[in-house]
């Protein structure tokens, strides 16, 4: 029969929980004791060792501390600077459309347009008839033409017949 | 955990507007009371001092920026170990990190870690004998799981207790417990195995 502390007790004693069951064993089992002392001092080792790993002089934490900061308030001006970037594109933008000035090449397409439409529109506005009514113009043209045609005709052939 | 860390607090955003302070009035104590602790911790986690001196870094900014998530109801020391723990377990996943890492020069390498001891004025068997203590715990510490190794530096590093140490690892106290528990048995076991070995 195994009269020694369990594993789980061992843990538990290590971490910090006391019994009374424990705590009498210990005093008692010379080889429970010297493993609970062996392991709290590889732990403490480990501890120490990464305290002494970590430490570093008052120097260096000034340092490191005013870096910190440095960039904390750096950062509390993030959304402000791109703000502010974005508000500067914007402007920039719109200056280029507002002060754009065409190219030569451009006024002078634009200017003969210009004389083509002008020149249209005095032509239809010189027209007796609407250019939309021409056809029916030559229609009735062609019709006052046919009952003319019509008209000497008979005459004509009234002439004959007296 | 210690007084000087008690004493520097984050005060709600909502607090500060009333007490007419800007944002790093009482950020400034906050680094200067948490910095060491929180360089530790990351220092046992990463086990690479350029590394755990970014993250330290990137812990406090992250902590500025997430300022007006803090209510105050925690422990302000909890709170940035809990981001601490975080940016430690990023830094993990990241591989291509790590791979480019390990070809920095800079860095100083775990072995080097293990070497160092509190008491340079020890003797010289002492520090031989202490030297290959300190050594061999880092091999068994580095075999642990990621998340057995954070609650291992948390409580016997830190000596938080287990409902600060759940707190900080986003895990529950009987997880933490179970880790704790799992970590000290592979603790035992090396010694079981050096004794033997002996």
């Amino acid at each position: 029969m195994n009269n020694h502390l369990s594993e789980d007790q061992i843990a538990e004693w290590v971490l910090g929980t006391r019994d009374d069951f424990a705590s009498r064993h210990l005093e008692t089992c010379r080889a429970c004791s010297v493993e609970v002392k062996e392991l709290r001092s590889t732990i403490s080792c480990f501890r120490d060792s990464i305290h002494a790993a970590a430490e570093r002089d008052d120097s260096y934490w000034r340092k490191r501390q005013h870096a910190i900061t440095e960039h904390a308030s750096a950062r509390d001006w993030y959304p402000l600077h791109w703000a502010w970037v974005a508000a500067m594109v914007m402007v920039l933008v719109a200056a280029l459309f507002l002060t754009r000035t065409p190219s030569p090449l451009q006024n002078k397409a634009t200017e003969d347009a210009d004389k083509v439409l002008l020149q249209e529109v005095q032509g239809d506005l010189a027209r007796e008839v609407p250019e939309a009514l021409a056809p029916a113009v030559l229609i009735a043209e062609e019709r006052n033409e046919i009952l003319t045609n019509k008209e000497q005709t008979k005459s004509t052939l009234k002439k004959g017949v007296k | 955990m210690a007084q000087d860390e008690q004493a520097a607090v984050l005060i709600p955003v909502q607090q500060k507007a009333g007490l007419g302070m800007t944002a790093l009035d009482d950020f400034t104590p906050l680094v200067q009371s948490h910095q060491r602790r929180i360089y530790r911790v990351l220092l046992g986690m990463v086990r690479d001092p350029d590394a755990a001196q970014n993250l330290t870094q990137e812990c406090f900014l992250k902590a500025y920026q997430r300022r007006a998530s803090f209510r105050g109801e925690a422990n302000v020391g909890v709170w940035l170990l809990k981001i601490a723990v975080n940016l430690a377990r990023d830094h993990r996943r990241s591989r291509l990190r790590e791979f480019w890492l390990r070809f920095s020069s800079s860095s100083e390498e775990v072995e080097d870690l293990g070497q160092r001891l509190p008491d340079p004025h020890a003797s010289q068997e002492r520090v031989l004998v202490g030297r290959e203590e300190v050594a061999s715990v880092w091999s068994v510490v580095e075999k642990l799981s990621p998340q057995q190794r954070e609650v291992f530096i948390l409580r016997f590093v830190e000596e938080m207790s287990l409902e600060e140490i759940a707190a900080a690892t986003s895990l529950k106290v009987g997880t933490v417990k179970t880790h704790l528990f799992r970590a000290v048995h592979a603790m035992r076991q090396r010694l079981k195995g050096g004794r033997s070995s002996e």
